[in-house]
């Protein structure tokens, strides 16, 4: 009896062992900091010399002042639009990509696998590159072929007209980054029992009730993770309005997100001649900071609150991660 | 005995060495630093500071640029931290000002000469309202409207005199099938400084016209800056299919492979023309019938020195060096070809297309970029009111009277002779 106990207690003390180098890597280049940049929020002045306290005037101004909530909420509302399309086209596709690289007897699986992953392996500026080269008006290859096929009506400015910047950036977006919700949708999908789909088919289901009743709902745990991980990858974008339009999110900041907001707010200044608002930069950024962390918390409810069923099918998606 | 005598000599030959050697320590050379946003003009700046360094063996000089979008940022960081270049590259106006108010400019006004060499006016952008200066004046550029010869001549079309003339031979180059104007918006600051505040002192008229509105005489929104607004609508017309989404450097790509005959842009881009397949030159934007022709020749870098740094008078000595007789021809010929000195002794350019850029000044009155000396730094500044205001009338979401009322109610937030009544 008294050995086990020693033994469990001396397990107890190792596990915090094991874990201290990744909690102190954890604490001091990401707790410490984001903790910081909190405390700066309250603060104003520029460069180093954020030495004024000036309490929540930051966020009055961020919330309040004509010019500056009018940018900020400009950049939350595309915010939502990028994420939108974002979980419409890249997920969508991505469940789709994975239901077809799952099916039985297909061919070359493990090309199709690696043609879809490898955008991701790519630098966003290369890509983001890329995509403007394709979509540039007199030379691009996209309104080229519009105009040979006839549409030469639909060759359209894209990155320089507000309607279709952002949609056209998100969905460039999408393409690159396809591959990982594929990815995380097919080992969902591999992990689900043959027997689940012969009882199907002896019941007399059809590929999409098979779908619908079967797959989806088992998916569901991987679903919910897509989605997180998506919301906070997309309310941290930054780098491919960078590429593709520049730190202003031209065309009338009909491109402009939480991300290149912050950029200009905090670090560059408008482009090119502002000068950067530090302590302002720093609320935006914990603005930001609460949006992910609401939203994280809140899909987090969502995931777990389901019948008895889903919280087993998270447990056993991440022990199969 | 023998070997203790070649100990000796031995232990005398160390201790001599050693002599000479603190001594070589004491004449040490100094290297200091300039700072810059002219991360191109490295090998240039190179070959100018090597000969500051031959007339002075014991002072070397180390370019060293930035990004130059991140240049204002990075300097204020430098200097806040204590780790700021000995010199550094000075914007003009308020920017500079700024920063020689925070304490991180020395003032220069008392260097000998230096008011010898520059007038009031060139010294004014990089002086204070109470015009102590902070750097000396460096360099300038000038802005004009790129042109292929021989397309011109092809078209029979002669440079025009006014801006009607232009619209007319804008049309004509449209209509054999060429774009006219080769500019696009997708950069923004390019339509901004080069194609609007290049043609807006010919609307408002020079000098005397911007300092009406600086000192609140006119309104922001009156007919000449309405006229202004116009010109850049009737411009849209002739720019480049798709225009909405062209870079500055597909503007210039545009111009290079002659798909566009013409191309707004400043002096500094010349240096990119070498080698080209066909003539080209430049001419000043074209006033309006019957007013007078400006030239945009704009006050672009001076250079500062460190308050903080360990060596001043090495500093002071290179400052003066710049703008001394001696160094005016090797100064004139290193700096970067479409920059222009700015002292009274400095000598004639050699390059062709340069001195052609040159004679448009010689030939017109010249003005600053409209909002650079009073207009930048409030918020909304003037320069982003200027660009957005031009690209929404070029898109047609605005009409040229209501960018200028957003011009006007945007300067009247916080410039008070704009909110005057």
């Amino acid at each position: 009896m008294s050995p086990s106990v020693k033994v469990r207690k001396e397990s107890g003390a190792l596990w915090l062992f094991f874990a201290l180098p990744a909690l102190i890597v954890y604490a001091a280049f990401m707790a410490v900091p984001v903790i910081n940049s909190m405390r700066l929020s309250f603060f104003s002045g520029s460069g180093y010399a954020l030495n004024n306290f000036v309490g929540f005037d930051n966020y009055v101004k961020l919330f309040s002042d004509p010019e500056t909530s009018a940018r900020f909420f400009n950049a939350f509302k595309n915010n939502w639009e990028f994420f939108g399309i974002t979980m419409l086209v890249q997920n969508t596709i991505g469940l789709l990509f994975a239901i077809i690289l799952s099916g039985k007897g297909l061919k070359g699986k493990g090309l199709f696998r690696t043609i879809i992953f490898v955008p991701v392996t790519l630098s966003v500026l290369v890509t983001g590159y890329i995509w403007k080269l394709i979509l540039n008006p007199q030379w691009g290859a996209l309104n080229i072929l519009l105009t040979k096929v006839g549409l030469g009506s639909w060759a359209l400015p894209w990155l320089g007209d507000p309607h279709f910047a952002l949609p056209a950036i998100t969905l460039v977006s999408a393409w690159q980054w396809v591959g990982l919700p594929t990815m995380m949708f097919l080992a969902g999908l591999e992990r689900i029992p043959d027997e689940l789909f012969e009882a199907a088919q002896i019941d007399g289901a059809g590929a999409w009730l098979t779908f619908a009743r079967v797959k989806l709902p088992l998916l569901l745990p991987v679903v919910g993770i897509v989605s997180v991980l998506t919301f906070v990858g997309n309310f941290n974008a930054f780098d491919v309005v960078y590429a593709m339009e520049g730190a202003n999110g031209p065309p009338a900041y009909s491109t402009d997100l939480m991300g290149t907001f912050f950029y200009r707010t905090g670090i560059a200044g408008q482009h090119p001649v502002g000068i950067p608002d530090m302590g302002l930069g720093a609320a935006v950024a914990t603005v930001t900071f609460a949006v992910l962390f609401a939203g994280v918390l809140l899909a987090n409810r969502l995931m777990n609150s389901g019948d008895v069923e889903r919280p087993r099918a998270v447990e056993a998606e991440r022990g199969g991660a | 005995m023998n070997k203790g005598k070649s100990a000796k000599i031995a232990a005398l030959a160390f201790a001599l060495s050693a002599l000479f050697a603190f001594a070589a320590a004491a004449q040490a050379k100094v290297q200091l630093t300039l700072g810059s946003w002219r991360a191109d003009d490295v090998a240039q700046m190179t070959k100018l500071l090597d000969a500051f360094t031959q007339t002075h063996p014991n002072i070397s000089i180390k370019f060293d640029p930035t990004n130059p979008p991140d240049y204002n940022a990075a300097l204020r960081l430098q200097l806040q931290s204590g780790i700021g270049p000995d010199l550094m590259y000075a914007r003009s106006y308020d920017t500079g000002v700024q920063l020689f108010k925070d304490g991180f400019f020395a003032d220069v006004t008392d260097l000998s000469g230096l008011k010898k060499v520059y007038s009031d006016l060139a010294r004014a952008p990089w002086a204070d309202e109470s015009g102590k200066s902070f750097a000396v004046p460096f360099c300038a550029v000038s802005h004009g409207v790129y042109y292929n010869v021989d397309i011109f001549k092809k078209l029979g079309i002669s440079v025009p005199k006014t801006w009607e003339d232009f619209l007319a031979d804008c049309k004509k180059i449209q209509d054999a099938g060429i774009t006219p104007v080769a500019n696009g918006l997708a950069d923004q600051w390019d339509i901004n400084e080069v194609v609007m505040m290049n043609i807006l002192p010919n609307f408002i008229g020079g000098p005397d016209g911007r300092l009406a509105y600086e000192s609140g005489k006119v309104k922001f929104n009156d007919a000449k800056m309405v006229a202004a607004f116009q010109a850049m609508k009737e411009l849209a017309a002739f720019c480049p299919k798709g225009f909405e989404a062209l870079t500055y450097n597909d503007s210039n790509a545009l111009f290079v492979n002659q798909k566009a005959a013409m191309y707004f842009d400043g002096s500094w881009t010349m240096a990119s023309f070498t080698d080209m397949k066909f003539d080209w030159s430049v001419f000043a934007p074209p006033p309006p019938k019957g007013k007078k022709g400006f030239v945009t020749f704009h006050p672009d870098s001076g250079i500062a020195m460190n308050p903080a740094t360990k060596y001043p008078a090495e500093c002071k000595a290179f400052l003066q060096w710049l703008y001394s007789d001696q160094a005016a021809a090797v100064v004139s010929n290193t700096i970067p070809t479409g920059f222009f000195p700015i002292a009274s002794n400095a000598a004639k350019i050699t390059d062709a297309h340069a001195d052609a850029f040159l004679q448009m000044t010689k030939a017109r009155p010249t003005d600053v970029r409209f909002v650079w000396p009073k207009l930048m730094s409030g918020k909304p500044s003037g320069y982003n009111l200027l660009q957005d205001g031009t690209i929404a009338v070029m898109t047609g979401k605005k009409s040229p009277q209501d960018a200028a009322d957003d011009l006007q109610n945007g300067l009247a937030q916080w410039y008070a002779p704009a909110a005057a009544k």
